[in-house]
């Protein structure tokens, strides 16, 4: 069987609420609290080959479609190891565990671009949701290397599974749960945390049909393989105070 | 920030620092009598409550996140939101449509809509009083039953500091509208720059704790870049009450020098002395400078929305006039269990803002939500202030301010955690401009949508 068949078997599973013991260390989440199983899906560049963690650049935005055509969501390869077994609320009071960050250095994280509180997200035109490098002044927060989110102001910790730190948002982003393989591959297997996808959908209607050709076709699940890029390659603007 | 803000901002602190926020002035002493009845006398065309039931008077910035984030964490509760409009048309962004920058529809929204998607019910009419020992809000659509209830109606004008005649105030309400309260004077605003054709447009910033500190500023900017690009021999003169530009000075003061120069005249320390409509002039200042108008929008001093002190729950304090006489922390009435007042109504010194209502009712939907399930009041959280004014249209450039505030015991210490974006040149003033309209719209989201 080729290797790319192989997934699709794999994905062909499709979106499953995940029982506690099925979930290995690897996958990040704790105990299936909160954490949905979407296709197991390998991150690649433009051309099609696999994305290797030890080659990412530090501190940079990238982005990726998961786990659905039409919504994006943020990797970053942190300067630092995260925090491990962090607990985590959502806005409604349940309480999850984000195990931290991957690859070799425990520092790769990905989060859903979809700010919890107003849905602001990275899209083509404008970007006004990003990881702030360590050297830039926000507005939100006195931290810097933390994510902001620039329409209200919400400040997320990326070490602490986007933990929020100031502003509007009622809880943190949800978090992409990544695996980091031996051949230095990377991975998206799921979402761990409360997500806004369905809220996303309703709301961003006709912004979808502009982007993505319609709602139906954005609320495809991503299958096999999701491109990776620079968030500057991605957007018009990315636009941060 | 700059240290001119951090003045400009201590101003406005040591102000409200002044200002003990619970004891103090004229108080009304809290009334449980059982009112004559007033308004209908048969009860609002309500299904029974199926649940505790909290009514929000006032379906503004305050009244909807209130309403939608009570009914959102006590989903038990049954929430009515009673609004005398039938339409909400939002004051934020509403100088870029006086510009032509956005459409009606940008700001216009629909209040069916905020009550299906947050399961709530919308009750179209004017509340006219309460009787506190039945626990009703009269309405002119009949009464309704509450175990909560939210008084959230805004601002009311205050043309007394002005000594104009009852007839001149009624003039200067049609003929001369703020622009600070309804949407009509919004469309009178509008229509007067559609057909002006020269000479003074003349706009006031009151002095006391105004609705929207920069918004006289950001209107005076935009009126400005209207003139210009239409190649109107016009100029604003901005007849402030205060001693300086109240926020953002640096940013509007650059603005005013650098791209308006023969359009914007920035007067300060200009506290209205008296208004001649006849002749079109006004009198302002300690030396009494005469300023002549082809055409103007006439802001003045704002005070608690009336309904608060036809329910006897108003008080007046340093800034204004009959604000809700509450409880800084929970909103609570004084005196009265499970009344509150929020939004601009309220009498803390905050910024009163759009964002700082919103921010300030999700706090207080989920008070009364840990109310209703648990007969418990959660930790206090500040309000949060998040405020773009564009200083051009199209393309829109802006300046921000970010603050929230804080607390030396019951009196409000002031700002705090203050972070100011001045820069409305370049790439920095058009992202700005980006970001403005993408809070505009998260705010339309979070108020109307689930
Ligand atoms: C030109 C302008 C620009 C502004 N720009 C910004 C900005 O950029 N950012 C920002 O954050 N803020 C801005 N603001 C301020 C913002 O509009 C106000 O702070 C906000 O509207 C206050 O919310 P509120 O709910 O207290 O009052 P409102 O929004 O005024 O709502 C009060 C509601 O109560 C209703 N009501 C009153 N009495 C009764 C009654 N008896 N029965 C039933 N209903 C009643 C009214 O009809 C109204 O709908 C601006 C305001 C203006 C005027
Ligand atoms: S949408 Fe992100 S802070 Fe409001």
């Amino acid at each position: 069987m080729q290797r790319r068949e192989f997934f699709k078997v794999v994905a062909g599973v499709g979106a499953v609420i995940v029982a506690p013991s099925l979930i290995t260390t690897d996958l990040r989440a704790d105990d299936g609290r909160l954490y949905k199983a979407y296709n197991k899906v390998q991150l690649v560049d433009g051309d099609g080959n696999p994305i290797l963690a030890s080659k990412l650049v530090e501190e940079e935005n990238y982005i990726f479609n998961y786990p659905f055509v039409g919504v994006s969501s943020i990797l970053i390869a942190l300067p630092e190891k995260t925090e491990t077994n962090v607990k985590l609320k959502s806005e409604s009071g349940e309480e999850y565990i984000w195990k931290g960050g991957i690859g070799k250095k425990g520092n790769i994280v990905a989060y859903s671009s979809i700010c919890s509180h107003q849905m602001t997200h990275v899209n083509k035109a404008e970007s006004f949701i990003s990881y702030q490098k360590r050297c830039q002044k926000t507005m939100a927060c006195p931290r810097t290397g933390v994510m902001v989110c620039a329409s209200h102001l919400s400040a997320y910790d990326v070490h602490k599974g986007s933990e929020v730190i100031s502003g509007p948002a009622p809880q943190p982003l949800a978090s992409i749960v990544l695996e980091h393989h031996d051949d230095d591959t990377l991975w998206a297997v799921g979402v761990l945390g409360a997500d806004k996808f369905h809220e996303f959908f309703k709301a961003f209607k006709s912004e979808l049909k502009e982007q993505y050709g319609g709602a139906r076709k954005a609320k495809k699940k991503v299958k096999d393989t999701a491109q990776l890029v620079a968030l500057a390659d991605f957007t018009k603007d990315i636009i941060q105070y | 920030m700059n240290r001119r803000d951090i003045l400009k901002f201590g101003a406005i602190s040591a102000a409200a620092a002044t200002a003990t926020l619970t004891g103090c002035t004229t108080a009304p002493k809290p009334d449980n009598s059982v009112k004559p009845a007033v308004g209908m006398g048969s009860k609002a065309p309500l299904p029974a409550a199926k649940g505790p039931r909290v009514v929000i008077v006032g379906g503004g910035w305050s009244g909807l996140s209130v309403a939608k984030y009570t009914k959102k964490f006590a989903p038990n509760a049954d929430v009515v939101l009673v609004e005398q409009r039938t339409q909400f048309h939002s004051c934020p962004i509403s100088n870029l449509y006086l510009v032509g920058a956005v459409d009606l529809e940008f700001i216009t929204h629909d209040y069916l809509q905020a009550a299906r998607e947050n399961k709530y019910t919308y009750f179209n009419a004017s509340a006219i009083g309460i009787d506190k020992a039945q626990k009703i809000v009269k309405t002119t659509n009949g009464d309704i039953d509450y175990d909560y209830l939210v008084l959230s109606p805004g601002i009311d004008y205050d043309y007394s500091p002005w000594n104009v005649d009852l007839a001149t105030e009624q003039r200067l309400r049609t003929e001369y509208p703020a622009g600070f309260m309804s949407p009509s004077e919004h469309m009178t605003i509008k229509s007067k720059l559609e057909d002006f054709e020269g000479g003074n447009f003349i706009i006031t910033v009151p002095g006391g704790n105004y609705r929207c500190l920069p918004a006289p500023y950001e209107r005076a900017c935009l009126i400005a870049d209207y003139f210009k690009k239409n190649e109107i021999d016009g100029k604003v003169l901005i007849l402030d009450a205060n001693h300086d530009i109240t926020i953002k000075s640096e940013g509007f003061h650059s603005a005013y020098d650098e791209m308006y120069k023969d359009y914007v005249e920035y007067v300060p320390s200009a506290a209205i002395m008296s208004i001649d409509l006849e002749n079109k002039k006004v009198i302002a200042g300690e030396l009494e400078d005469e300023y002549e108008f082809t055409d103007a929008a006439f802001y003045p001093h704002v005070r608690g929305g009336k309904l608060l002190e036809v329910c006897g729950v108003a008080k007046d304090n340093a800034f204004n006039k009959m604000e809700g006489n509450i409880d800084p922390f929970t909103y609570e009435v004084i005196g009265e269990k499970n009344i509150f007042v929020a939004g601009d109504a309220r009498p803390m010194g905050y910024s009163k803002s759009g964002n700082t209502s919103n921010s300030e009712g999700h706090y207080l939907g989920k008070l009364i939500a840990e109310r209703i399930l648990n007969n418990k009041d959660i930790k206090w959280k500040s309000p949060l202030t998040v405020c773009y004014s564009a200083v051009s249209a199209m393309p829109n450039h802006a300046i921000s301010v970010r603050a929230e505030y804080e607390f030396k015991g019951k009196t409000l210490a002031g700002f705090t955690n203050v972070e100011l974006s001045q820069e409305w040149r370049g790439k920095t003033g058009e992202n700005n401009g980006k970001a403005l309209m993408e809070w505009a719209k998260g705010m339309y989201r979070d108020m109307f949508n689930a």
